[in-house]
């Protein structure tokens, strides 16, 4: 996980990127579960951050999000990556559904000067877990995912980042209109990561 | 021996001796050899075979030279003829090998041309089969043309429809370059009406600014007037202080002369009694009502004492009291400065709003147009200034959170400000009660004074002048003391107002601050609906394409199963195409092979009409060496059996096909001596004719061919007895 030193208060910026990245990676999984793009069976219980989180065991998927979260991780210890949005879509009609947001403000600092900063793990683990919550929490709200879906993962870069040969160019894949809800956030000293969920309004409860 | 002279041979004529005529000269010129002369009618020896035309054309005016045969001549031609008919024979065997390797090579002619046929037949039809794929081809390729020239002239319409909507396309662009220019110059007209009011908000802030530098110097100007007057006021209770002590004092010093004087006059009183019995009953009583007076107002006066020492505490109260307003002052201050700052970030982000508000609307107007380096520059700015909103508002909820413990100071003060009010009318009232009280004691000294002089008269009258002066001073003395309680009152009475009118300006000040306050929180307010909108924006996603990308992986799941089924499509569409494309490929291979065909056609034909060529000249030439060979058998087979047969194929009328052999003896005296013979299925059967009708034939046939069954008997016979009869002839 996170490379910290002897004292487990100190948090490099490597380590904060791979916090990031690993909770990036849980979060997806969460979503997806909770969200019902995948079918239930495809799903392994593991315990995380002081909860039993539900990891994905279609292979797929699997080589997809660890794909990802490795070129997330590099991109955040060069303190490039300013959002994650993980994107619900329709699959018949490719309509945007639901937004992820996962904003990121890098201490710029760390990044040009290699600072270290201090921060307990246990902290930061706790705002992870109260996010964790959060986001199991959302079905109670967002409305129901009737048709089958599909997901994908955008990543806001800087403008001088070099596209990687996996990825390309797209557009935001925005919702008109959206609903939405802000969750909590956690902040490792270098990398504050905001959560906010935006979807579509369902035509029914806006009646 | 049977010494038979063969008969004379006339000429033939028809195109059977022409067949055998080498042969019958060969013959003729062997027994010419051997006899120089042949024996004719007219006893001159006529060659063997030779046309009769010829020798009957030349016969009559050139008589040959051949010489009628003798006895002795034909013995010797009988030797000759046997050795040139065993050379005849041997000739005749030798033609009969040629024959068979003729007949031989004939046939293998006749099977190669046999099979030459069939190749051509073959050939043939498969001419004819490419001819007609040739046909259906170029049937297929028109109906193709007619298709393609159709869809030529769909392309040529749609080609049409096309170049119209691109000029209408052309137009739109042009309505839409003029829109956009329209736009930029409502932008720029935007803009000047913006750094207009950008101007404006300016001179406005500078007013409000100097407003304020006003107010603040008013506020600094009244602070200072209160704390002179807080100190003026402090001086006045240290005064009244320091005048409580003494009037205390004067009080204690009072009680002790009061105390002198209720001993005197209990002296008094005694040598009142002692003196005057009548006066002493009625004047102890009206003494002790007034001492009785005087210690109340002695009361009293200790009552206004304490009185005054809560005033002085009401003072302590309302230094703490400008104390705490100066620190709001301070405050307010603060509140106002970072007003300012805010009016500053109101009027940036208003502009930004309105820069956002040009852009969405220019955006709108513009269609085609996605982004302007304006634009990313004004998003860029935005961004800034999302920043400094950003900052803003933590700014503004530190504010808030001053302004909140403003207000609970504020509060606070204002109760304290009630609660001095209330103690400031109690005062007043208090004050007013001292009113009422000196005007009692007044009403009571004037009193006691008309009592003092009615003793006084009556002690002038006893002679006790020295007490009564002593009082009277005393008297005097006390009525100072009222005077300055009076002015102290007055003054106090002076400063309470003063206090009120402060208390009043503070209200006012606490009023405008209030309405300050509430315009802040109004403008807090609004700066959070700002900000929630911006954040609202922030959280729908957009971004600004100058500073940041949007990225996404390229072999997603969607992707991949969108690839998927895109594969799947893409495989079906390749396997109807593959179809297409076989069917195609046969119906190209058809034509290729038809046109293969055709060339090999061509080229066989050419082959074959070469083979042809070399065949029929082969043919020739066999049928040229078949008639040369079967000439020389003929003449081989006449020469050896003495009979020139002629072959005809007749139809009999039931259409069985029959060979017809006609057999012509060489030995036979006239034409008519001719066998004939049917030929079928296997079987020979003469023919009766006019010669075999005769007797004598008839009897050979008879013999020969219906008893013997065998026909080369009779004919041996017969050319034997023609031999003898034209022999002996």
């Amino acid at each position: 996980m996170a490379s910290r030193s002897a004292s487990k208060d100190i948090i490099t910026l490597k380590g904060s990127a791979a916090i990031v990245s690993e909770f990036f990676g849980y979060a997806a999984n969460s979503i997806l579960y909770n969200r019902g793009v995948y079918p239930e069976e495809s799903f392994a219980k593991v315990k995380k951050y002081g909860l039993p989180m539900l990891l994905t065991q279609d292979e797929a998927v699997k080589t997809f999000l660890t794909n990802l979260t490795s070129q997330l991780s590099e991109w955040l210890e060069g303190g490039k990556l300013q959002r994650i949005v993980l994107v619900i879509m329709s699959k018949a009609t490719s309509e945007v559904l639901e937004r992820w947001n996962f904003s990121i403000i890098t201490d710029g600092e760390v990044v040009e000067k290699g600072v270290v900063k201090e921060k307990s793990d246990k902290e930061i683990m706790r705002e992870i877990q109260a996010i964790m919550r959060q986001v199991n929490s959302c079905i109670s709200f967002l409305p129901c995912l009737d048709e089958p879906c599909i997901f994908d993962v955008l990543a806001y870069t800087d403008s001088d980042t070099t596209v990687p040969f996996t990825w390309m160019e797209s557009d935001a894949k925005l919702i008109d209109n959206p609903q939405m809800v802000k969750l909590h956030s956690f902040d490792t000293k270098i990398h504050k990561v905001d959560t906010l969920v935006s979807y579509k309004v369902d035509d029914l409860d806006e009646q | 021996m049977i010494l038979r002279t063969p008969p004379q041979r006339k000429r033939r004529a028809g195109s059977d001796a022409d067949l055998d005529a080498d042969l019958d000269l060969d013959l003729a010129a062997a027994v010419a050899v051997a006899t120089g002369r042949t024996p004719v009618s007219d006893r001159r020896l006529v060659p063997y075979g030779r046309p009769t035309a010829l020798v009957s054309a030349s016969g009559p005016e050139e008589p040959s030279g051949d010489m009628v045969c003798t006895y002795h001549c034909r013995q010797m031609v009988k030797s000759e003829f046997v050795v040139a008919l065993d050379t005849a024979e041997k000739a005749v065997q030798e033609y009969r090998v040629m024959l068979d390797t003729l007949e031989k090579q004939l046939s293998k002619s006749e099977d190669e041309r046999n099979t030459y046929h069939d190749k051509l037949n073959y050939v043939e039809q498969d001419l004819a089969a490419t001819k007609g794929r040739e046909s259906a081809l170029q049937e297929r390729l028109l109906k193709e043309l007619g298709e393609y020239q159709e869809r030529y002239r769909q392309q040529v319409k749609k080609i049409g429809e096309l170049e119209v909507k691109l000029n209408k396309e052309i137009d739109s662009r042009i309505s839409a370059e003029s829109s956009s220019a329209s736009a930029k110059e409502t932008v720029k007209e935007l803009e000047r009406a913006m750094q207009r009011s950008s101007e404006n908000l300016e001179r406005e802030k500078k007013a409000l600014q100097k407003e304020l530098s006003y107010m603040q110097d008013d506020s600094k100007l009244s602070i200072s007037k209160l704390n002179a007057e807080l100190e003026r006021m402090s001086l006045r209770a240290q005064n009244s202080e320091k005048e409580a002590k003494m009037l205390n004092e004067q009080l204690e010093d009072m009680k002790k002369q009061l105390n002198e004087c209720l001993r005197e006059k209990n002296e008094t009183e005694l040598r009142l009694l002692d003196s005057t019995p009548f006066s002493v009953q009625r004047n102890p009583t009206d003494d002790q009502k007034l001492i009785k007076l005087l210690q109340e107002e002695l009361r009293n006066y200790e009552k206004e004492v304490h009185e005054a020492r809560r005033l002085k505490s009401s003072y302590t109260n309302f230094e703490l009291l400008s104390e705490k307003l100066l620190e709001e002052q301070s405050r307010r201050k603060r509140a106002e400065t970072e007003l300012s700052k805010l009016q500053e970030i109101e009027a940036k982000a208003q502009k930004l709003e309105l820069e956002l508000a040009s852009c969405t609307s220019l955006l709108g107007n513009m269609p085609d147009v996605s982004s302007y380096s304006n634009i990313a520059d004004l998003q860029r700015q935005a961004l800034t200034d999302l920043n400094k909103l950003g900052e803003v508002t933590s700014r503004l909820k530190e504010l808030e959170v001053t302004l909140e413990f403003a207000e609970i100071s504020k509060q606070r003060a204002e109760g304290e400000a009630t609660f001095a009010k209330e103690r400031a009318e109690s005062a007043s009232r208090e004050v007013k009660r001292l009113e009422l009280l000196l005007t009692a004691v007044s009403e009571e000294r004037d009193r006691l004074r008309k009592d003092h002089n009615m003793l006084s008269n009556q002690k002038t009258r006893d002679g006790d002048d020295m007490s009564s002066k002593k009082m009277e001073s005393e008297l005097s003395q006390m009525e100072k003391v009222v005077r300055e309680l009076d002015n102290t009152l007055h003054e106090q009475r002076e400063l309470i107002s003063q206090q009120h009118a402060e208390l009043n300006l503070m209200n006012e000040k606490l009023s405008i601050e209030a309405r300050k306050a509430k315009s802040l929180e109004r403008e807090g307010d609004q700066l959070r609906s700002q900000v929630a909108l911006l954040e609202s924006k922030l959280g729908h996603g957009d971004y600004s394409a100058s500073s940041t990308k949007v990225l996404r992986m390229v072999n997603t799941l969607a992707m991949d199963s969108e690839a998927k089924e895109t594969i799947e499509a893409l495989q079906a569409e390749l396997k109807k195409t593959k179809e297409r494309l076989q069917a195609i490929e046969e119906l190209k291979g058809q034509a290729d092979a038809g046109t293969v065909v055709d060339a090999n056609v061509a080229e066989k034909l050419a082959q074959l009409k070469n083979q042809v060529a070399t065949l029929e000249k082969r043919e020739e030439r066999y049928k040229a060496v078949f008639l040369e060979r079967i000439s020389v058998f003929r003449k081989a087979c006449c020469s050896l059996f003495g009979y020139q047969i002629v072959m005809n194929d007749e139809q009999q009328p039931n259409g069985i096909h029959v060979t017809r052999f006609t057999l012509q003896s060489v030995y036979a005296q006239t034409d008519d001596e001719k066998l004939e013979f049917l030929y079928e299925s296997g079987s020979t059967n003469i023919v009766v004719n006019g010669y075999t009708s005769q007797h004598e034939i008839a009897q050979q046939v008879d013999v020969f061919i219906r008893k013997m069954k065998s026909i080369p008997a009779f004919t041996a016979n017969l050319t034997m007895e023609s031999f003898n009869k034209r022999s002996i002839c």
